[in-house]
């Protein structure tokens, strides 16, 4: 766009280069008069406000003197520099044209002052201020107009059309108040100012007599309900004054005009011949650029336009560039207004807008722009303001309304005193002032106007517009000088090109700018990169704004500027970020992931410096904190070091926190949290331990017949599970809950972490701080602990750290990608739950006596002798706030229900009696251990013998005595195989099918085989303390473990067993082998009064005196087994046989009272023969005989164990007498009479031929033998050769055969006697005789 | 002739910024980074406009405007030239030239346009391998060393 001719009219930069860009302006302010507002004297409170107030009224509508209605609008600006001033004959829209000046004052003397930085004002800018307000505050409201010198007079004196016309009410009172005051006061602001003492006179106030401008007087907190009307009178006039420009420039014959200049060009027309025709011509071209401007700024835009477009076509035939640029530029401007009437109105709407980040030219007025001006202000004010008129006389020909002034006005001053720079102005234009016309007031016409008719024919295409902007772009750029005209005029064309949506148009227009060399300052220049910024910003080219916003920033603080200002560096920066695809938000920019790291980093790290440059560490550590936040993944390793030092220098100044920082601006900061470092690699909840964990007091009711199934009726569960995050576990409130994280430092130096905490929400949860040290690069398990304090959902979101100096709040949903946390943890919290201490002492041996704390599954040992019993207490202490309500006492070990409940006896209801305990009370459980165990010992024997255990085999025995090679012939044969496996067989020696038969027999010894007595047998138990109390007493409960090792020591064993018929048939000897297996001496008693020492290791056989098993409650007790073993008597003798060894064994183990004294270690305990087995001979010792027995030898009855002594030869009477106890008649009774001699070794001989001789029957059949009948038999022996005899006597019944066949009986009879015997009572002891010679 | 050239992908984030500088220090890759990164703008309001021009204008012109993926200057800098080059898929060709080198001063409209057009076939190339995944920075050194020829061969 730049001209390739460039510069080639330029000259060096003169002393009247315009050298102050207004980067604010837009295309319409070329039909704006401009006003400058400008607060002086005290600062006013509410000057903001009263500035606001004023830019409203930035559009009046005037009737002109063709009644035409003239939209006129107003540019206010609050600074203005005099050289810009200078171009107003170039653009007259540059031209300051009205002053309005906003002042407070508290006496005389400020008073004085104010008004004198008034005048001065005005005679700063006197080449082209038509006229000017005053607005003082003063002191007191409703305070009386202080007496002021007419200055109307001066001013419309010469206009004297309408001096007493004026509407304004304080116009008319003010000529009133000054007869008043004028006699007091002619005076100097001096005088007055000694004159006037406040405490009797503050109300009045004096202006010093050469303040001539209309000023108007309120006190300072008055509302000014008619400021906008004297604003509005103040645009009113200038407008008449413009106007009267406009006709007298219009009225100038175009052969006589003068040439116009800007001000650089001067030089180059000294010494042309002014004569020629191309000269003439671009005077007149000049001119009427200069009228289109005038034209525009009256408020006639269609008119303008052809005038732009007529001085166009003059002055491109004469190659005045820069003013064929002009008024292109104009034409353009002009065109923008008519197409793009929003334009106008949007400005100021804007400029009011409260929202300060969206409205860009408010912040820029306010903050950034005015106090960059200020300090460049003050230096220029020293210049002289009338130098440049003072010049004007050189160019005689000149003869533009500003030089015409500045020769009245030093004419003036000459004649009047009192002469003014407005005054003048108004003079010149007498004819079409008409002050009354203002806003809606009627006016006779004046004649004398434009016609009205619109020529819209140069209107330009909104398409036309940029690219004749261009040109005039291009034009002006052959101009050195022209540098900021083109600066200006490159900003409003891309403003226009914004109004279009033309985005590269306006880039192209604003790239342009940059090539634009101009000698800035350096805050000119970074002002001028913050409009681009604006402007690209406008178009969406974010990150060029981007760019150019950090080139300002570089820029504010470059050591070419002579006072860098890092507050402006850091917002500038900081408005950079959109640009950058940065947000303030770490979260999203993690998320996001856009733009370009490496520019970000670096972004961040200016922006770093920046703000702890400008002296706010907080922003600092933030920034810092968010730097290795946000761009962790894109940063080395060694960066991530170096930054995280820094950090913790940063934060060593101020420490940073998980808060938001407000900036004075109003931007708010999010908090950056550090989650990676530490980072978290894992987050989990723990249950609470088994001890404290609740349980459900009934478990849930299953209402589905399989133990697992896939299939869940009902949505609801389904819902459940989805819930992610939901634990299945419960915390209790009131208790010590965790959570375990683990934690890796990435960095390669120690991290302390402190104060970690855990986030929570919904319940109020206390969390204890924790502080860590991790190592480098190695994952650390941390535990992080809290209390619930409520009942109900509990949240937890994450944790808290403190490290490199910053607080984070790392919440788990940020938590950076690749390890994948819910958003939050929910756990139930359910009512506190009490918990105990369980203390268990160990009574008798005392030695044992563990104290057991609350959780930890604390074991007991203890060791028993089989047989000992001890008391175990438990007592339970209340630890908690709750009372125990509930007890429930349970033991699991790996024994049988049965044999559990003998080991572990304890009283329900006593537990239950004690409840409730109150907090910090004890409850004591007894529990009686008991060394139950079986004492028979029946792995101890191996082998061959099938009798192991009765003593058979090594003893001689009148009833145990069935041989095997005496099976077939003895009568107990039938029974024989049944009560051999019964009694002697270990069960695993048993065959399958003898199991399967009578699988019922063995079940209730089934212990035997687990718990062999001889060695020590551990038994584990565990005693289950379930207990609850509170208000979730019945649901929750908490179970407590103790586990009690118990070892069972073997005490006795008693290996062998059998019994012996005692002396009296009613009692007999179950005689017992018995084995000392402690290494004591021991103590057994084993009958009431008697006892027999054993030694260690050693065995003793011992008697024990019983009284028979009553023959009735055997029976009873067989009726009791139940009808179908009486039924079955008949067929199956077996089972029969079965209930009745049970019977005798029971009878025996309930009479049997072994008792053992360890007497060494002073352990007393007892024994059993629990489990005793017994074969059909010894149960018909044991039992009560049915029969009763009555033997007599010669009529002499025998004693049980009496031996009868006779010679041989001798004719002995046996009679043997069988009572029937039973209660029904017994059949079939074969009664036998059988001697024999035993040898003592075991061998019994039979064969007796030659030795006996019997006389009589040795068998007879009892056909019945009814209820508690006698039946009688005698027979003679005669023993033939001396020796010793024992006869057998017993009687067999084969009742049940018998039964079966009842019609043969006769034949069956000796069958039966001989054959198929099912039961044999015998008389026993056996006779024994001795026979001498 | 180039100085910098630079991948961008469908998502304006950088997949290759390679550049022959005097020195390869940081700077000077950071601000070929800026160069680049304030080039998008541009690059994307021209694409913008491209198309809804195309949606205006009948197919015929649409065609051709497809064809032409050269978008020409972009923006200027004192010292740099930029220009764009657009793919079918979105993918932007920048290539950077100094204006203040004698090359680089006064090269033609022409030379960058082959000269894209040859980065754009290398870029084909290089995507080509079967273990580049789309969307992930060219670690190519293959494409490293060629473009690298394609800036300074091409004077």
């Amino acid at each position: 766009m730049r001209s390739s001719v460039s510069y080639i009219l330029s000259h060096a930069p003169g002393e009247s280069v315009m050298s102050h860009p207004d980067y604010a302006q837009h295309a319409q302010h070329h039909a704006c008069l401009l006003v400058l507002v400008k607060g002086v004297g005290g600062m006013l409170k509410n000057f903001n406000k009263l500035w606001e107030r004023i830019q409203r009224v930035n559009n009046i509508k005037v009737t002109d003197s063709s009644g035409q209605v003239r939209d006129i609008w107003v540019r206010y600006v609050r600074d203005y520099p005099v050289e810009n001033n200078d171009w107003g004959d170039f653009q007259t829209h540059r031209r300051l044209l009205g002053l309005i000046t906003l002042s407070k004052f508290n006496n005389q003397v400020e008073l004085n002052e104010v008004c004198r930085v008034h005048e001065s004002l005005k005679v700063k800018y006197s080449n082209t201020l038509y006229d000017s307000r005053a607005f003082m505050f003063g002191p007191v409201s409703n305070m009386k107009k202080p007496e002021q010198e007419p200055e109307s007079y001066s001013l419309y004196d010469d206009d004297n059309t309408h001096k007493n016309g004026s509407s304004l009410g304080d116009k008319n009172s003010l000529p009133s108040e000054q007869t008043d005051s004028l006699s007091s006061t002619d005076s100097f602001p001096q005088s007055v100012s000694s004159n006037s003492s406040y405490p009797t006179q503050e109300e009045h106030f004096t202006t010093p007599s050469n303040f001539k401008t209309h000023a108007m007087f309120y006190g300072e907190n008055d509302p000014i309900p008619d400021l906008e009307q004297n604003v509005a009178d103040l645009i009113n006039s200038l407008f008449w004054v413009v106007e009267s420009k406009r006709l007298e420039r219009s009225r100038e014959k175009l052969e006589k005009v003068s040439l116009l200049l800007a001000p650089f060009e001067k030089k180059d027309f000294i010494g042309l011949d002014m004569d020629t025709r191309n000269s003439k011509k671009r005077c007149m071209g000049r001119i009427t650029k200069n009228l289109a401007d005038l034209t525009l700024q009256a408020g006639l835009v269609p008119e303008s336009l052809s005038l732009y477009h007529s001085s166009a076509e003059i002055l491109k035939a004469v190659n005045d560039w820069l003013w064929l640029a002009a008024a292109k530029e104009g034409l353009c401007a002009a065109s923008a207004i008519i197409l793009y009437p929003n334009l106008r109105s949007s400005t100021p709407l804007q400029r009011n807008a409260s929202l300060q980040e969206s409205s860009p030219y408010k912040a820029k007025a306010l903050s950034l722009f005015q106090p960059s001006i200020d300090p460049f202000r003050k230096f220029k004010t020293s210049s002289p303001l009338r130098t440049p008129k003072t010049s004007s006389p050189v160019n005689p020909c000149e003869l533009t309304p500003t030089s015409s002034e500045s020769i009245e006005t030093s004419s003036r001053q000459s004649e009047t005193d009192n002469a003014d720079s407005e005054s003048l102005a108004s003079s010149s234009d007498i004819e079409y002032q008409c002050p009354k016309s203002y806003l809606a007031s009627e006016l006779p016409s004046i004649p004398k106007q434009i016609p009205s008719q619109i020529n819209i024919q140069y209107l330009l295409n909104p398409d036309d517009i940029a690219p004749k902007y261009r040109k005039a772009i291009i034009h002006y750029s052959k101009y050195q000088n022209a540098g900021i005209i083109e600066t200006e005029a490159c900003f409003k064309a891309a403003r226009i090109a914004v109004e279009q949506n033309n985005s590269l148009n306006a880039s192209s227009f604003l790239q342009n700018v940059i090539f634009i060399n101009l000698t800035l300052s350096e805050q000119e220049k970074i002002q001028r990169f913050d409009t681009l910024a604006e402007l690209y910003k406008e178009i969406g080219f974010l990150r060029k704004a981007a760019f150019c916003q950090r080139l300002a920033a570089t820029r504010q603080v470059s050591p070419n500027n002579p006072n860098p200002d890092w507050q402006q560096c850091y917002y500038l920066m900081l408005h950079s970020f959109p640009g950058h695809k940065l947000s303030l938000d770490p979260n999203y920019v993690i998320q996001h992931q856009v733009g370009w790291p490496a520019l970000q980093i670096q972004l961040l790290q200016e922006l770093v410096v920046a703000s702890r440059r400008m002296g706010h560490p907080a922003l600092a550590t933030r920034h810092m904190t968010f730097l290795l936040q946000t761009m962790w993944p894109h940063l080395s390793k060694q960066e991530h070091k170096d930054l995280a030092i820094q950090l913790q220098a940063l934060s060593a100044q101020c420490e940073g926190g998980p808060v938001p920082l407000v900036l004075e601006t109003g931007e708010v900061i999010p908090p950056a949290n550090l989650t990676h470092v530490p980072q978290c690699t894992w987050f989990t909840p723990r249950p609470l331990p088994p001890a404290r964990a609740p349980h459900l007091i009934k478990s849930k009711t299953q209402n589905c017949p399989f133990i697992f199934t896939p299939i869940h009726f009902g949505t609801l569960e389904r819902n459940a599970k989805k819930n992610e995050g939901k634990m299945e576990y419960l915390w209790v409130e009131d208790d010590i809950c965790e959570v375990q994280l683990k934690l890796t430092n990435p960095l390669p130096f120690e991290l302390k972490v402190s104060n970690m905490r855990l986030l929570t929400s919904g319940i109020v949860f206390e969390s204890i701080p924790e502080t860590i040290i991790l190592p480098p690069d190695s994952p650390t398990t941390v535990n992080l602990h809290g209390t619930p304090k409520e009942v109900g959902e509990l949240q937890i979101l994450g944790y808290s750290t403190h490290t490199l100096g910053v607080k984070s709040n790392c919440r788990l949903k940020n938590m950076p990608t690749p390890h994948k946390f819910p958003a939050s943890y929910i756990i139930e919290v359910i009512p506190s739950l009490p918990t105990i201490t369980i203390e268990t002492t160990v009574t008798p041996s005392g030695n044992v006596s563990v104290s057991s704390s609350e959780n930890v599954g604390s074991t007991t040992n203890i060791s028993l002798y089989n047989g000992e019993s001890t008391d175990c207490t438990i007592r339970i202490t209340n630890t908690s706030n709750v009372a125990i309500e509930y007890l429930d006492l349970a033991i699991q070990s790996n024994m049988d229900n049965q044999l559990q409940s003998k080991i572990f006896q304890y009283s329900n209801d006593d537990i239950q009696s004690q409840l409730p305990i109150a907090p910090n009370d004890m409850a004591t459980i007894a529990i009686k251990l008991y060394g139950e165990a079986d004492f028979l010992d029946l792995g101890g024997v191996g082998g061959e013998n099938l009798f192991p255990n009765s003593l058979t085999s090594n003893y001689p025995s009148r009833v145990g005595s069935p041989v095997p090679n005496a099976q077939n012939s003895l009568p107990t044969q039938g029974s024989n195989q049944h009560t051999s496996l019964s009694s002697g067989l270990i069960p695993n020696r048993t065959s399958g099918s003898f199991r399967s038969t009578n699988s019922h027999t063995t079940s209730w010894s089934a212990p035997i085989s687990v718990m062999p007595p001889s060695r020590g047998r551990p038994v584990e138990s565990q005693l289950i303390i379930r207990y609850s109390g509170g208000t979730s007493k019945e649901i929750h409960c908490r179970q407590s473990t103790l586990q009690i090792n118990l070892e069972l020591l073997p005490s006795v064993s008693i290996t062998h067993w059998d019994v012996l018929p005692a002396e009296i048939p009613s009692q007999l000897y179950l005689v017992l082998d018995v084995t000392n297996l402690t290494s004591e001496e021991m103590d057994f008693h084993y009958a009431p009064s008697k006892h027999i020492l054993i030694e260690s290791k050693e065995s003793c056989r011992v008697p024990v005196p019983l009284d028979r098993c009553p023959f009735n409650t055997t029976h009873d007790k067989a009726i009791e087994e139940g009808s179908e073993i009486t039924e079955s008597k008949s067929t199956n003798t077996g089972s029969s046989t079965n209930s009745l060894e049970l019977m005798c064994s029971e009878h025996i183990t309930n009479n049997t009272e072994l008792r053992w004294h360890l007497m060494q270690s002073d352990i007393s305990g007892r024994a059993s023969v629990k489990g005793i087995t017994l074969s059909q001979a010894m149960m018909d010792i044991v039992r009560m005989s049915p029969l009763n027995w009555e033997v007599s030898v010669n009529s002499q009855c025998i004693k049980p164990q009496e031996e009868y002594n006779c010679s041989a030869g001798e004719c002995l009477s046996l009679g043997v007498a069988v009572w029937n106890h039973l209660n029904r008649p017994l059949h079939k009774l074969c009664l036998s009479v059988q001697f024999y001699q035993d040898y003592n070794n075991g061998v019994l001989s039979y064969k007796l031929d030659n030795r006996v001789a019997t006389a009589g029957n040795n068998k007879v059949v009892l056909k019945t033998l009814a209820e508690s009948a006698k039946a009688y038999h005698e027979c003679t022996v005669v023993f033939l050769t001396p020796g010793e005899y024992k006869i057998d006597i017993q009687c067999s019944t084969t009742e049940l055969i018998i039964e079966d066949a009842v019609t043969k009986e006769e034949n069956s009879l000796i069958q039966t006697c001989t054959g198929e015997v099912s039961h044999v009572w015998r008389f026993i002891p056996p006779v024994a005789i001795s026979v001498t010679d | 002739m180039a100085v910098c050239v630079a991948v961008i992908g469908k998502d304006n984030s950088p997949l290759y910024i390679g550049g022959v500088g005097n020195d390869t220090s940081t700077d000077n890759e950071l601000s070929r980074q800026w160069l680049v990164h304030t080039a998008l703008d541009a690059l994307e309001e021209r694409l913008a406009t491209t198309n809804s021009n195309n949606t205006a204008t009948n197919t015929n012109t649409s065609r051709t405007d497809l064809r032409d993926l050269y978008l020409g200057l972009l923006y200027s800098t004192d010292t740099h030239k930029i220009y764009g080059y657009v793919t079918n898929t979105r993918i932007k060709l920048v290539l950077v030239t100094s204006s203040t080198s004698p090359s680089g001063s006064n090269i033609r409209d022409a030379e960058v346009r082959t000269a894209l057009r040859r980065l754009h076939a290398l870029y084909a190339d290089a995507i080509c391998n079967p273990f580049h995944l789309p969307g992930e920075q060219i670690t190519s050194q293959k494409f490293d060393k060629q473009v690298k020829n394609i800036m300074l061969n091409n004077v």
